[in-house]
């Protein structure tokens, strides 16, 4: 019986996507790649769970967790991003990783990395189909559908797309052609901010409600974005399904279960050495 | 992105005295290098006591994987975020063979090198013809994959079987700690001489041909070619020395306690490292120590503060973007120039003010 | 005495674009001069020359040996050296580790750091390069380019960013190459004069094509290219 699997897979695949969407806006209009994206995700989510235990009303909940989770993304946007434009796209990455290690710290601090549940309302509704799909299994695959598709539209038609695509082939040129460099990119952050948090939510009610967990789902993610060429949403799309149905369907043998968090490593490692086959040295001088 | 790039610039020691020359080893920084090891094996470990031992002994061994990931960093400009996996297979190895047969520890430490070395080059044979952020992505999801495996895997502890496990009922048996160091003091200062070694080795390969290259190398791939230097060969020679001394330091781990378990060497460990090299500074040995004891030594501190333990992670975090923001050579870095000033000071000398230098 | 580059029907594409098209040239003697406007192809050409640039078609031979079998790195080793516009100090290393690494790795010995070092006149060594001036960070590189025995030496625009006095003792150095390490030179720059003083021959390049090569003071005095400098006003007459 693979197919609870298949379903389980495609899922966990699409929030892949649905993060890594939020990661690739990011990293287009501004060059950061968010190591600490993941940690916002988990960040809102255990903000969304404690709020639900605290007795409130749960959709209320979700929605603070992910004003959380944009808050905290376009602050460190706000106060590192002078910075971040100066430096080379690998410094840009590491820093965040400081993020990721501050975030990652007070959620240890104030949670532990105790394994709790999340339960959306949505988890109890659902139908039969061969096997059981709940409302939440539909919510993440039309959401991150509509967001890919949403943002592909958003990035190629509206002025404020037009201006990211721009700050993201040339900064210096984007500011001379009178673009407002600084509210773009806060824009990004902000709106990266809150996919990860919607993702967060959704992630932490498919698989685990840890911290540490989380925060690694970085990882897949990751590798999602690779397999989208850091540019391509659909490819990220894509990448996001491959690893999810892969991951999950390699769990379903006991001989390979235990290696199904390896996926991600063994796609993005065969995509990025795909990429890579024809290296080219370019003549330029870093300083 | 067109945007001016920062960079760090490392100043190597020139060496353009005759190539053996013993006045050099007597330099007055080598003899107080020296003093103070004598007196570290000498005293320390009564001067610490019994638990700090235990604690400076695991700083001294991660201090050899962190000189590793300096390395990597300060001279190659490569982030590598799986070093601490590599410690885990110098570790295995180390268990494995020791268990295995009835080799001296030092010929365990050996194997260890050699095969963590391999593994490092293997891995890193295709890693290698990546970019900068191509090479942090991969090495972040090695370390999630080799956490995977170790967690599948475990540690040998004299069971039987290619893995070496004793499960159920069977008793696990730690590995037997070298026949120098069997006390919690001499394994201390078994520790500190290997590291004292693998130090030598990494400071050797620094200031001499290898080094020069790879500063080339850091600097542009296209000088460096032109300069006729073989990019490939002398990265996977960095590779390979940094992976063997790091699995060094997984073998002094494994014959520390003579067991492992596999929740030490999950991916946060390797980013944590990583983020204690930056804020120690990742261009010279003394940052290294520094990061030694941030990642294995602060978390007990702040313990015996009565800090929470988890709070580490929002300090290093911190630390670790200043480090990138402002102090770019980190704490050691900062330490070198006070005791430049200090110097300057005392002999009353003052720095002469270079011409010729071009603002920039 | 130096050697000849002969460089046959040499073509570049880059996607749709051919920055070299069906490039013929002999450089044969001393130092040779590569001018032409910006775009003409006279970087590629360079590129094509020390390895970093794979060309679509053509041929390159230097006294039989044919180059284009090696890569940038073995290039060196035969005795290939080039620098770029933009000076490659390397910044963590001393001004005299900076030629000893290029000696070390075309086989060049210590004495030839030495010599290399005396020939250029640097008094700087033990200073970081990142602490250099701009004369002595081109100095190094001149300094790199005749260590371990070279045979072929590229120069870009290597006065750049030198004032009139520091030119000229550039250009003094670069005409003493060839007769004191018998390494055949080729020199690309915009500075007319520099070229008119120190270059014998001298190939102009135009839109990727030879439009002229001869003796310095022929080309730069033919209609052809005269034509091909018109549009662009910076370039002085030659003297």
């Amino acid at each position: 019986m693979i197919l609870p699997f298949v379903v389980a897979g495609v899922v966990l695949g699409s929030l892949y996507a649905l993060s890594g969407v939020g990661m690739l806006v990011l990293y287009r209009t501004t060059g950061v790649l968010n190591f600490g994206y993941g940690a916002l995700g988990a960040m809102s989510a255990m903000l969304a769970w404690q709020f639900v235990e605290l007795r409130m009303q749960p959709v209320l909940a979700y929605v603070l967790g992910i004003i959380v989770a944009t808050a905290l993304s376009l602050l460190f946007g706000f106060l590192a991003g002078p910075f971040l434009a100066t430096v080379t796209t690998l410094t840009k990455a590491t820093a965040t990783l400081g993020l990721a290690l501050i975030l990652l710290g007070v959620m240890l601090f104030a949670w532990n990395d105790k394994a709790r549940t999340l339960r959306l309302a949505t988890d109890t509704m659902g139908f039969n189909l061969g096997t059981r799909i709940t409302l939440t299994q539909i919510i993440c695959l039309a959401l991150a559908t509509l967001i890919v598709v949403g943002t592909s539209i958003y990035l190629r038609r509206s002025p404020t797309g037009t201006s990211m695509r721009a700050l993201a082939s040339d900064r210096e040129l984007a500011s001379m052609l009178g673009i407002r460099v600084r509210r773009v990119e806060l824009l990004a952050w902000a709106v990266s901010g809150a996919l990860g948090g919607i993702s967060g939510i959704l992630l932490s009610s498919q698989t685990r409600l840890e911290p540490v967990f989380l925060t690694f789902i970085v990882i897949p993610v990751l590798a999602a974005v690779v397999v989208g060429r850091f540019q391509s949403l659909v490819g990220t799309l894509i990448g996001g399904l491959v690893i999810g149905v892969v991951q999950a369907v390699a769990s379903a043998f006991p001989a390979t279960s235990p290696f199904s968090n390896a996926t991600p490593f063994v796609v993005a490692t065969i995509v990025i050495l795909y990429l890579q086959r024809r290296k080219v040295v370019t003549i330029e001088v870093a300083r | 992105m067109s945007a001016p790039v920062r960079t760090t610039t490392v100043h190597q020691r020139s060496s353009r005295v005759a190539a053996w020359n013993p006045a050099k080893l007597f330099s007055p920084r080598n003899i107080v290098v020296l003093v103070i090891l004598v007196a570290v094996l000498a005293f320390a470990p009564t001067a610490l006591g019994a638990y700090w031992t235990r604690i400076f002994t695991v700083c001294t061994i991660f201090s050899i994987a962190a000189a590793g990931i300096a390395l990597l960093y300060g001279r190659l400009g490569l982030v590598s975020l799986g070093q601490v996996s590599l410690i885990g297979v110098g570790g295995w190895i180390t268990l494995r063979v020791g268990h295995a047969t009835s080799l001296p520890f030092e010929v365990v430490l050996i194997i260890a090198a050699v095969g963590t070395g391999a593994i490092g080059v293997l891995v890193g044979l295709p890693a290698l013809r990546l970019s900068g952020l191509n090479l942090a992505i991969v090495t972040l999801m090695l370390a999630g994959a080799f956490e995977v495996i170790f967690t599948v895997t475990g540690f040998p502890n004299g069971g039987d079987g290619f893995l070496g496990r004793a499960e159920g009922g069977v008793l696990q048996q730690p590995l037997a700690r070298p026949a120098l160091g069997t006390s919690d003091p001499d394994y201390f200062r078994y520790v500190i001489i290997v590291a004292t070694l693998m130090f030598l080795v990494i400071g050797l390969h620094l200031s001499n041909r290898p080094g020069r290259a790879w500063a080339a190398i850091r600097q542009s791939e296209a000088g460096a070619l032109a300069a006729g230097i073989g990019t490939v060969r002398y990265r996977l020679w960095a590779l390979a020395v940094v992976s063997a001394t790091t699995g060094v330091a997984g073998g002094l781990l494994a014959g520390n306690a003579g067991l492992l378990d596999p929740i030490s060497f999950k991916a946060p460990a390797s980013i944590l490292l990583f983020a204690t090299v930056l804020i120690g500074g990742a261009f010279s040995l003394l940052g290294a120590l520094i990061a030694g004891f941030l990642s294995q030594g602060l978390p007990p501190l702040l313990n015996a503060l009565g800090v929470d333990g988890n709070l580490i992670f929002v300090l290093l975090g911190v630390g670790m973007i200043q480090a990138i923001t402002t102090a770019p050579q980190g704490i050691a870095g900062q330490l070198q120039g006070l005791g430049r000033l200090i110097r300057v000071r005392v002999a009353g000398v003052r720095e002469t003010r270079r011409t010729g230098r071009t603002p920039r | 005495m130096t050697g000849t580059l002969v460089v046959e029907d040499l073509t570049v594409v880059y996607g749709g674009v051919k920055p070299l098209n069906d490039v013929s040239l002999t450089f044969e003697r001393d130092v040779c001069g590569l001018i032409g406007p910006n775009g003409a192809g006279k970087t590629t050409f360079f590129n094509v020359l020390s390895g970093f640039a794979v060309p679509a078609a053509g041929t390159l031979t230097f006294d039989g040996d044919d180059l284009l079998a090696m890569n940038a790195a073995k290039r060196a080793r035969w005795g290939m050296r080039r620098t770029f516009q933009q000076e490659q100090v390397i910044h963590g290393l001393s001004a005299w580790d900076n030629v000893r690494l290029t000696a070390e790795h075309t086989g060049g010995r210590r004495s030839a750091v030495d010599d290399a070092i005396a020939f250029v006149e640097l008094e700087a060594l033990d200073r970081p390069g990142s602490e250099l001036s701009m004369l002595e960070r081109r100095l190094v590189e001149i300094a790199k380019t005749v260590v371990g025995a070279p045979k072929l030496v590229l120069l870009d625009e290597p006065g750049a960013g030198l004032d009139q006095a520091e030119t000229e003792r550039l250009i003094g150095l670069i005409r003493r190459i060839p007769g004191e390490f018998g390494a055949l030179v080729i020199l690309v720059d915009h500075d007319m004069d520099l070229v008119s003083t120190v270059c014998g021959t001298t190939a102009v390049l135009d839109f990727g094509r030879v439009i002229g090569i001869g003796g310095t003071a022929d080309v730069l005095a033919s209609a052809a290219v005269r034509s091909a400098y018109l549009g662009t006003a910076d370039v002085e007459e030659p003297a």
